[in-house]
């Protein structure tokens, strides 16, 4: 389970990141934030890693106070940054192999690395090639194939679609589902509105650092997600209800 | 874990285009060095056989002592084995210091005198090799190395996981100078087997344990680029703002330090010219040779009532006054030239080593004095065997004195044929390896410091490292 209870972080420069964030991923569930560029999301990603110190707040992962114990807390989450290069001299499956070693897998093989990539949707001919060969749609199921590996019980992930094609981003999202059917908790922060919409349990609007609305797929069912988008990104909406603390 | 990181390290290196390039390129020139070293050497030691037999040919062409003492004898410097690798001075000094009763003895005849297109370009040593070029493929190696990582995101991807920081600093800089050793060790145990199978070329055992110090020289002052490399990729969040200051530190450390402490020990201790000694010490030469012509005038006109008496007495007593005196003014000469030279020396020493200490900051500096001092072809070697010479002079001088003075037959005005197998020989003894070692102890202090500092840097940035 991830947790952020009252997260703030106000950089050295007086920028206040994120303000008396709080939320919950519960076990089997997607979470997708939304914001616009600086609303704080890879923010509460890099405070759920460990990156940066919150100023105050706590970030839990499987219960555990990140910035108290950040190595025990980061063996219970996998990550997918929205850019990884990895390592372009390795292949596929050697930069698998050095990621997965870093996890703490080390009795896995060369099968079981295959097996992975192809269910990320990398083509077999792929798993032997230079990454540094890589279209980035290729590079993203690689890094999200480092985060099946890893097999933790939560995910954050980083704008994970940006730049995917249609296909990669179907299947994509196919592995998410499998992720949270396996009792995985996921956190994704997104522009994409559309792929969300098809997997999400919950979705949050973040602005200037605040969560801004809250709700369940449920709830959006007979809404128009571009309308909320757009509505809860602009300085001051209509009609913003208060962010559920503590939800 | 560790050993994830180093092995990924190395991959990641070993794989990468530049790997192949230094590989090559190190190759090529550490090979080429060293061959170049060793046919100099070769031509040095032909050279230097040759002078022994040519000297002792002239000296004995002489007619008479007389004649030998005018002209001098020439000793020659032996040609070291380590200059195959560390060239050091020896080429810009002079290999022979002429010894006769008048002058002091200086080294002359260099090889950038002789040929002074050599001076231009200087020597391509295995010394020049490490300090300028794999010094800079020590910074093509780590210029990257954190903040590249976290260009590409693996670094967050990598520290995403339940890895210290510590682990993987660690990891990266023991594999990333593994890597940077691989291409240079191929080729330094090439050229080892060249020179061991180099005819003319015979290291004896304190020769190789001077090699091998030299090597792990070699080694620390590449480890301090390399730390310097890690330290400024640590602090820097771009990997071209990374490589220009290291860059700009190279230049400073490689180029300039070196250079600005010689003319800033030149501003703070001024010493006088060569020319300007050797004026005084000519001066002083044509004084005591004008005193000494009025002496003997004197000398010849207060005894002349005594030749006329007893011819013979009166020639041996000449003989004998002629022997005295000139035994008297050249100790004269060599008094007055040693009290010049012991307060240019002393003087030349002071600048000299407020230059090396001042240059000491530079880690090209303590590599260059380092090994010059471990291969024997540095400053000190060649003030030790000027010192030898000096000492050799006055040995020489009272020989051929004593031979001149015997030699003469004051009725017929002929001398002896002059035989040279009693001539005292110049002896110079190589030092011992423990004496350059305690010399040596400095720069190798200097450039662990150096390690340390730097690494500790590299350590510390890397645990406050912002890796978003």
């Amino acid at each position: 389970m991830l947790e952020a209870i009252n997260l703030t972080k106000r950089y050295e420069d007086g920028e206040l990141a994120l303000d008396n964030l709080s939320f919950k991923v519960e076990p089997g569930e997607i979470f997708c934030m939304f914001g616009a560029n600086g609303a704080g999301k890879t923010t509460t990603i890099n405070l759920f890693l460990g990156f940066l110190p919150p100023t105050s707040g706590t970030a839990l992962i499987e219960g555990v106070d990140v910035a108290k114990d950040p190595l025990r807390a980061k063996k219970h989450v996998s990550f997918v940054s929205e850019n990884v290069m990895l390592y372009g001299n390795f292949t596929a499956l050697q930069n698998l192999d050095y990621f997965s070693k870093l996890a703490g897998k080390r009795n896995l093989t060369k099968k079981d690395y295959a097996e992975v990539l192809g269910r990320v949707g990398l083509q077999k001919e792929a798993f032997d090639r230079r990454v540094r060969f890589y279209s980035k749609g290729m590079r993203q199921k690689l890094g999200i194939a480092i985060a099946v590996v890893k097999d933790a019980p939560n995910v954050l992930l980083d704008e994970p679609t940006s730049g995917l094609d249609p296909q990669s981003g179907r299947e994509f999202l196919e592995i998410l589902v499998q992720m949270r059917d396996k009792g995985k908790s996921v956190f994704m922060s997104t522009h994409d509105i559309f792929r969300a919409k098809l997997i999400a349990d919950r979705i949050g609007f973040m602005r200037k650092g605040k969560l801004v609305m809250l709700k369940t797929v449920q709830d959006l069912a007979h809404e128009d997600l571009t309308d909320l988008y757009i509505q809860y990104m602009e300085e001051q909406p209509a009609s913003a209800p208060a962010a559920p603390a503590g939800m | 874990m560790l050993r994830d990181i180093i092995k990924k390290e190395i991959l990641d290196n070993i794989t990468s285009p530049k790997f192949v390039f230094t590989f090559l390129l190190c190759t090529i020139l550490i090979l080429l060095s060293v061959y170049t070293g060793v046919t100099n050497y070769r031509a040095e030691k032909k050279e230097f056989t040759a002078s022994l037999a040519l000297n002792k040919k002239n000296m004995e062409a002489q007619p008479n002592y007389s004649s030998l003492a005018g002209i001098g004898i020439k000793v020659s410097k032996p040609p070291q084995v380590l200059g195959t690798v560390v060239s050091g001075i020896e080429e810009a000094v002079g290999r022979v210091a002429p010894v006769n009763i008048a002058a002091d003895p200086n080294l002359i005849d260099s090889k950038y005198s002789s040929n002074p297109v050599f001076a231009v370009f200087g020597a391509l040593d295995l010394m020049f090799i490490v300090k300028i070029v794999l010094s800079l493929f020590a910074i093509l190696f780590t210029y990257d190395a954190i903040v590249g990582e976290k260009e590409k995101g693996t670094l967050k991807l990598a520290l995403s996981n339940d890895l210290p920081r510590d682990r993987l600093i660690l990891g990266k800089a023991i594999g990333g100078y593994i890597s940077l050793l691989l291409p240079l060790l191929v080729p330094l145990l090439l050229s080892l087997l060249f020179l061991i199978i180099t005819p003319d070329i015979s290291l004896g055992g304190q020769d190789w344990a001077r090699l091998l110090l030299v090597f792990l020289m070699f080694f620390l002052y590449l480890s301090v680029f390399f730390s310097l490399g890690l330290f400024v990729s640590a602090r820097t969040s771009r990997s071209s703002t990374s490589f220009l200051v290291l860059l700009f530190l190279w230049v400073i450390i490689v180029m300039v330090i070196p250079k600005a402490a010689v003319i800033t020990a030149g501003q703070l201790r001024p010493i006088p010219s060569v020319h300007e000694i050797t004026a005084k010490k000519d001066a002083y030469l044509q004084q005591i040779q004008a005193e000494s012509q009025k002496e003997v005038r004197e000398w010849v006109t207060k005894n002349q009532a005594d030749a006329a008496k007893d011819p013979k007495a009166w020639q041996d007593k000449f003989k004998q006054y002629l022997q005295d005196f000139q035994q008297e003014a050249t100790n004269k000469i060599d008094q007055n030239n040693a009290a010049f030279e012991r307060d240019y020396q002393q003087k030349k020493r002071a600048q000299q080593s407020l230059a090396v200490n001042l240059s000491r900051i530079s880690p090209a500096s303590a590599l260059t004095f380092g090994s010059m001092t471990l291969a024997r072809t540095g400053v000190d070697e060649y003030d030790r065997f000027l010192a030898s010479v000096r000492t050799y002079k006055p040995i020489y001088t009272k020989w051929i004195n004593s031979k001149m003075g015997e030699s003469i037959n004051f009725q017929t005005g002929e001398q002896t044929k002059i035989n040279v197998e009693d001539m005292p020989q110049h002896v110079y003894e190589p030092e011992w390896l423990s004496k350059s070692l305690v010399r040596a102890i400095p720069d190798f202090a200097l450039l662990l410091v150096m390690i340390i500092i730097f690494f500790v840097g590299a350590y510390v940035s890397f645990l406050h490292y912002d890796v978003r």
